[in-house]
């Protein structure tokens, strides 16, 4: 397994080089002279000089690639025209965990609820509910994504009022807070961390045991706690609870709006998935076995069904990432996505070109993850790259 | 076989069931079907693919897709008439009182689970109390001991078995519950000659050790002769002919039975020529009138078109479906050497 | 990478289905265009059959011929018809807006009829200096819909049908080229990499996964700041990016099927050239199934459009993408759906456009795919 986790690592790696040599000749390509996009024009010729000799933007072609891989790697992605003289890393920094959390629940929810509901539309076959599911499913799956978010902030927030209409937090209400924005953002994704951490945990613990039924407890208690560590968590902290439930209450709309739209095509690829892993000859057999329907559904089908759905992320992710661009542009919400379209209007290279990167990051480790993940869900898999 | 007539463990009597098709429109798949397994015995059931064996089989467990329908009979197993059951009380019947070796064992197991789980999952669900870890565990392993498996296969995936693996997993796993009936559906038609004869062999020495009843079902005859009592001929959907393997081995009566044994080439015998079975196997939406063997049979006279010919009693448990029975050469097809 | 390639297709190829049709030793060659014509022919017939059979398609296919005669009626009613006035229905330059009369009342108290009065703090917005007892002219911009307008105008006064209409051949435009170069670029490479082999079959593998894994509204918002990009590059751009995508992916494993296939070794031993054994036989049977990648890259091509026209980025004159950037960017689409014509028609355009060309390509997924057809 790690010798498997290793080898695709490796291979990431090499995948992040080949994108990362893409995006440089995207900025060689560009019409005029590339030194004039990463150096503030206004300056001084003899301090451009030094500059262009600092940042490696000398020599030929393959001089100036190499020392761009270089610095990359190194962190060091140039300096921000907007936010002069901000290096590009440190503004990127502050926008990833904010990008990460809309995209992290966003994916899990998708999936989660797609999931769910598709298996279930295809064990029952036939109906008003699989047909109107399903009709939903295919316009949620072809609608214009940017004017559905509008729709969805018009109806939920203009309209009923539920949510705010946009933005990561409410500034009249902060103007005194003791806290930044930031703080408190990290301490959420700390708590939440803390949940996933003890989850993780106690799910592995549970895999273990030999007796279901101790297994199955050892997952209910895992659940609990994950729970009510979360919940301490904030019950220790009075004061800072309030700015958090602003930021979580901007927060809900930006994740669902999102969920949606990547949910239909999970809901309609596990539905097809699973009619398919309902005609294998195991199923017959777990049938004649006795074993209970509901089992049948979740033990035997769907957990066969999930293999094609897993790996269908691997496409979806760039979809998804896309999705998540465009929604925190609609919804004003300060992540990388709103970041790469900032700086592009306002001719920030450094940062756009930047964004851009972490954004190619972000595809390819949600691509390592899922890898790992099919491969402990696949025996087939993981047996045969393990020996 | 024992002579004495206790009560069978297992009495099908007059089932009949049928598909429903797209469009409107009813294959009749299993017609009339009537037959008795003893305890401890062996029975065979064959016949052309689409005859309705494997309906028969999906029948005994109430496996039928839901187009498919029990239009009648009765299915007793040791004195419950299983298709009276509700689906619960059906499921629980299900592996304790009869299980299933299916064909195509290679597709049997779920890919995703260790062949040992999947063993325990049955005996987790029948056994009463269920068995601890351990317990469970010691079982499979006896049962893989019985069926000539290396125990330290329990804790493999089913992509780590050989074919042949497989299929004797699957034999263990249809005695973990201890059923009263095993079905084996084309036990081994997926494997190569020399394992078919050792997985052959292994469910032959298990049904004479644990006394256990199966019902085999395949298109090969020369199986069933290797292994049952009692066979079955189906044509159609129908039972044609039904007797002590022997009997019928050596003095068929139905012509499909001579036709088919005619068919098979015998390594042992006097060289022969196949006797050719001309003809398609008929169309269940809308069998022939009469015998529905009728169009292929070189017996066949006027009354075979007009009437259906019922099992009728010829010798000791040998009973045939066929108007002209006594025109069956005594021996098989020769070629004119 | 755990993407599945596409098993073989076991339909007959089009050399096979030639074969079979000329029979055996029959040499007729001048007959030869009038059998592949008529085997054209009656394979269209056939697919047209299955492909009928689906409703889903037949509705995409309606949708798209809704928005062919859309864009094929918008010059004849700029010509001929009730739009013939390029002042007001230019869907660029054009410009009306109602005027609205409005007798000034000293305050806010005194309006009695709010569509009639205003009060005379108010109207110094729109007539500095103007006194209680005057009136005061306001054009009414965006203006709902009325005879004139039959969807009303934008917030510039233009009117809202024609913008419409006139989008809907740009929309045609861009997809068209975007598909085209999808699938030159596609079966091209596909094809190569199928039939080279070794390294360079592999580089362009890792390439494609990596394309595929990279989202393209990212990757076109910087490109969009990089360069000035309009309709024609717009569509070139996506159609290389989708097409070193999945699209070769697909059309490689589909190469490959046709590579094994016993005629191309025939061709090879009487003497064909690699370009000739590639283009005249593996690239006509991969053809049909480019078709299919042609009508989801028209997908994707019309809502990248409009998303990038949306945020503004794009260097062109009208589009339903920019209809909602005017509406966005003046502010209107905050409001709720006071300005519903600002919203919706373009909306849906862009909706039902690009859902029209998936569901067609869903449907001939299910005939060319035989995989597909037995469920």
């Amino acid at each position: 397994m790690l010798k498997f986790i290793g080898r695709r690592l490796v291979q990431m790696v090499l995948l992040f080089f080949l994108f990362l040599t893409l995006v440089f000749f995207l900025l060689q390509a560009q019409p005029g002279d590339i030194t004039a996009q990463f150096i503030d024009p206004t300056i001084p010729a003899e301090v451009r000089a030094q500059i262009v000799e600092r940042l490696g933007l000398e020599g030929n072609v393959f001089q100036q690639w190499w020392s761009y891989i270089t610095s990359f790697v190194q962190g060091d992605l140039g300096v921000s025209f907007q936010q002069y003289p901000r290096p590009v890393i440190e503004v990127i920094g502050e926008r990833i965990p904010r990008t990460l959390f809309l995209f992290t629940f966003a994916t899990l929810l998708a999936y989660v609820v797609g999931f769910s509901l598709g298996k279930r539309l295809a064990w029952k076959r036939g109906g008003f509910s699989e047909h109107s599911v399903t009709v939903s499913g295919v316009l949620l799956y072809t609608v214009f994504y940017p004017w559905f978010a509008i729709l969805m902030i018009l109806f939920f927030a203009s309209g009923l009022g539920w949510f705010p209409i946009n933005g990561f937090l409410t500034p009249g209400f902060w103007r005194n807070a003791p806290y930044t924005g930031n703080e408190v953002f990290a301490q959420m994704l700390l708590s939440l961390a803390i949940g996933a951490i003890i989850l993780v945990g106690t799910l592995v613990l549970a895999s273990r045991q030999d007796e279901r039924r101790t297994a199955r407890r050892v997952r209910g208690i895992g659940y609990t706690l994950a729970i009510a560590s979360i919940a301490g968590f904030w019950l220790l902290r009075t004061e800072m609870r309030p700015y958090a439930q602003d930021i979580v209450h901007h927060s809900i709309l930006p994740i669902v709006t999102l969920a949606l739209v990547a949910f239909a095509g999970v809901m309609l690829l596990t539905r097809s998935s699973m009619l398919e892993t309902l005609k294998e000859d195991y199923i017959l057999t777990a049938q004649a076995k006795g074993v209970p329907e509901k089992d049948i559904r979740d033990k035997h089908a769907a957990r066969n069904a999930l293999l094609p759905v897993v790996t269908s992320f691997v496409l979806g992710l760039a979809f998804i990432i896309g999705g998540g661009v465009v929604t925190e542009t609609v919804f004003s919400w300060p992540g990388m996505g709103s970041l790469l379209l900032t700086a592009t209007v306002a001719e920030d290279v450094p940062v756009a070109v930047g964004a851009l990167a972490f954004i190619g990051i972000l595809a390819l480790v949600a691509h390592l993850v899922v890898d790992i993940l099919y491969a402990v869900l696949d025996p087939r898999i993981r047996i045969h790259t393990g020996n | 076989m024992t002579d004495t007539r206790i009560a069978p463990i297992l009495e099908v009597k007059n089932l009949v069931m049928n598909y429903e098709v797209k469009g409107g429109g009813m294959v009749s798949a299993v017609e009339d079907v009537s037959f008795e397994l003893q305890k401890g015995q062996s029975l065979g059931l064959v016949g052309e693919s689409g005859c309705g064996k494997t309906s028969v089989a999906l029948s005994l467990l109430r496996l039928l897709s839901s187009n498919a329908k029990i239009l009648g009979g009765e299915i007793k197993l040791d004195g419950v008439n299983l298709l009276e059951l509700d689906k619960e009380e059906m499921r629980q019947h299900r592996w304790t009182d009869i299980s299933m070796v299916f064909q195509g064992a290679m597709n049997s197991w779920n890919p995703v689970y260790k062949v040992g789980d999947q063993i325990r999952e049955a005996m987790d669900i029948h056994w009463d109390p269920k068995p601890s870890a351990a317990q469970a565990r010691e079982k499979t392993i006896e049962l893989f001991e019985l069926v000539g498996i290396n125990p330290e296969m329990i804790d493999r995936y089913p992509h780590e078995f050989s074919g042949g693996m497989k299929q004797r997993a699957v034999i263990a796993m249809a005695l973990s519950c201890d059923p009263k009936v095993i079905i084996a559906d084309e036990p081994t038609t997926a494997l190569d000659v020399i394992v078919q004869e050792q997985i052959l062999a292994e469910l032959k020495k298990i049904q004479r050790d644990l006394g256990m009843s199966i019902i085999y079902i395949s298109h090969d005859i020369a199986v069933i002769a290797e292994i049952t009592d009692a066979m079955g001929v189906m044509y159609a959907g129908k039972l044609v002919e039904m007797g002590p393997t022997e009997e019928l081995f050596t003095r068929p009566r139905h012509p499909y039975t001579w036709l088919i044994l005619s068919s098979t080439p015998s390594i042992t015998g006097p060289r022969r020529s196949l006797a050719p079975l001309e003809g398609e196997p008929p169309n269940l939406l809308d069998p022939p009138t009469g015998c529905r063997f009728h169009p292929r049979c070189p017996f066949a006279t006027e009354i075979c078109l007009q009437e259906e010919p019922s099992l009728q009693s010829i010798g000791e448990g040998h009973t045939v479906a066929c108007w002209n029975y006594e025109q069956v050469p005594a021996t098989l097809a020769r070629s004119q050497e | 990478m755990v993407i599945k390639e596409p098993e073989a297709s076991d339909a007959l190829t089009v050399e096979e289905e030639a074969h079979v049709a000329l029979g055996v030793g029959d040499e007729r060659p001048e007959r030869l265009w009038k059998v592949r014509l008529k085997l054209a022919w009656t394979g269209l017939k056939r697919n047209w059959k299955l492909f009928r059979e689906n409703k889903i398609g037949l509705l995409g296919l309606f949708i798209i011929v809704l928005f062919a005669v859309m864009a094929l009626a918008y010059p004849v009613l700029r010509s001929v018809g009730p739009w013939q006035d390029d002042g007001i229905y230019d869907p660029v330059t054009g410009y009306e807006a109602p005027v609205n009369e409005f007798e000034i009342v000293p305050t806010e108290a005194d309006v009695v009829d709010s569509a009639t009065q205003m009060d005379v703090a108010t109207a110094q917005l729109w007539c500095f200096g103007v006194l209680p007892g005057e009136t005061c002219s306001i054009p009414l911009q965006p203006a709902p819909p009325s005879e004139g307008h039959l969807l009303g105008t934008d917030p510039l006064g233009r009117d809202i049908a024609s913008q419409l209409f006139f989008s809907t051949r740009a929309a045609f435009l861009l997809g068209l080229i975007a598909a085209v170069v999808t699938v030159g670029v596609a079966t091209t490479v596909g094809s190569a990499a199928a039939f080279y082999g070794g390294w360079f079959d592999n580089f362009m593998m890792r390439l494609a996964d990596l394309v595929l894994l990279l989202p393209l509204i990212p990757i076109l918002i910087v490109m969009s700041g990089l360069w000035t990009i309009n309709l024609v590059l717009l569509g070139v751009l996506i159609g290389i990016l989708s097409g070193f995508g999945g699209t070769a992916i697909v059309l490689k494993s589909q190469a490959l099927s046709v590579k094994v296939k016993p005629f191309l070794d025939a061709a090879r031993v009487s003497g064909g050239s690699n370009g000739h054994l590639i283009f005249k036989h593996i690239i006509p049977n991969v053809l049909p199934l480019s078709f299919l990648f042609m009508m989801f890259t028209v997908t994707e091509a019309v809502s990248l459009e409009a998303t990038l026209s949306f945020f503004g980025l794009l260097n062109i004159d009208m589009s339903w993408g920019i209809m909602l950037n005017t509406a966005q960017s003046q502010g209107y689409l905050r409001t709720g759906l006071e300005y519903w014509w600002l919203l919706i028609p373009a909306g849906i355009a862009v909706t039902l456009l690009a859902a029209g060309f998936f569901f067609v390509g869903r449907a001939m997924d299910e005939v060319i795919n035989p995989r597909l057809r037995s469920r």
